[in-house]
């Protein structure tokens, strides 16, 4: 998403409205999450959930815009987001692309393609194939 | 217990047994399709809102945790594109 929205920054505003959490440890902890040292509750104030939306920016130098949804979850009622969803409002304040229901209908390319018909594709090259010496180095799991 | 009760009860069974499944296999493990029923279904919610309604307004915290602003502050001179997620 990041990718799209560096490649499509001078056209349209991106706004990231962050909203109750997924997988706390106290609901549906995935074991990815443990892995990958995303352990958080789910937050019970507002100012949890700014705590954790702020580790986030951190550790990804996130560089979108960002809103967080009031304890009370207003926007995420409002648009029915949770999990996760992507929206895009036009010029007149309507709706003109509502994204699945995340995970399995959460689709970034769909957001791409509306861009990319109303302000061109943006291409770019295919990561290089890696060599064969980089092939045979051993990756940490 | 008559025969008509034993087979509704079976068919009963065997459609319940056929959900968790699908459910597991959804899910990945018997254990996450515990906890998407438990955690994840009450809040799954497909809404109303489609495509050439007006946009919903809702007042949105800053990063600092003080400042606020509503989303349709944010529309209006380009097209908006809305991520709603969250880190976990």
């Amino acid at each position: 998403m990041v990718q799209i929205y560096n490649d499509y920054k001078d056209h349209a505003d991106f706004l990231t409205v962050y909203v109750r959490e997924a997988h706390p440890t106290d609901e549906w902890q995935m074991k990815s999450n443990v892995k990958e040292d995303v352990c958080y509750a789910q937050p019970k104030t507002l100012a949890q959930r700014v705590a954790i939306a702020n580790d986030f920016i951190k550790r990804f130098h996130y560089p979108i815009a960002f809103g967080i949804d009031d304890i009370n979850n207003a926007a995420n009622d409002a648009y029915s987001a949770w999990p996760e969803r992507f929206y895009i409002i036009d010029e007149s304040g309507r709706i003109a692309y509502r994204g699945g229901m995340g995970p399995f209908n959460y689709n970034p390319d769909e957001v791409r393609a509306w861009l990319a018909a109303r302000y061109g594709a943006v291409k770019h090259d295919p990561p290089a194939a890696p060599t064969s010496a980089a092939r045979s180095t051993p990756r940490p799991a | 217990m008559t025969l008509f009760w034993k087979w509704t009860i079976a068919v009963f069974l065997v459609l319940l047994l056929a959900v968790f499944l699908v459910l597991c296999k959804l899910a990945g493990s018997p254990r996450d399709a515990y906890f998407m029923v438990r955690y994840a279904l009450p809040h799954m919610h497909r809404g109303s809102l489609k495509v050439g309604d007006n946009a919903p307004d809702a007042r949105l915290v800053a990063l600092d945790g003080s400042r606020h602003f509503h989303i349709r502050e944010r529309t209006g001179a380009r097209p908006l594109v809305i991520i709603f997620g969250s880190y976990t």
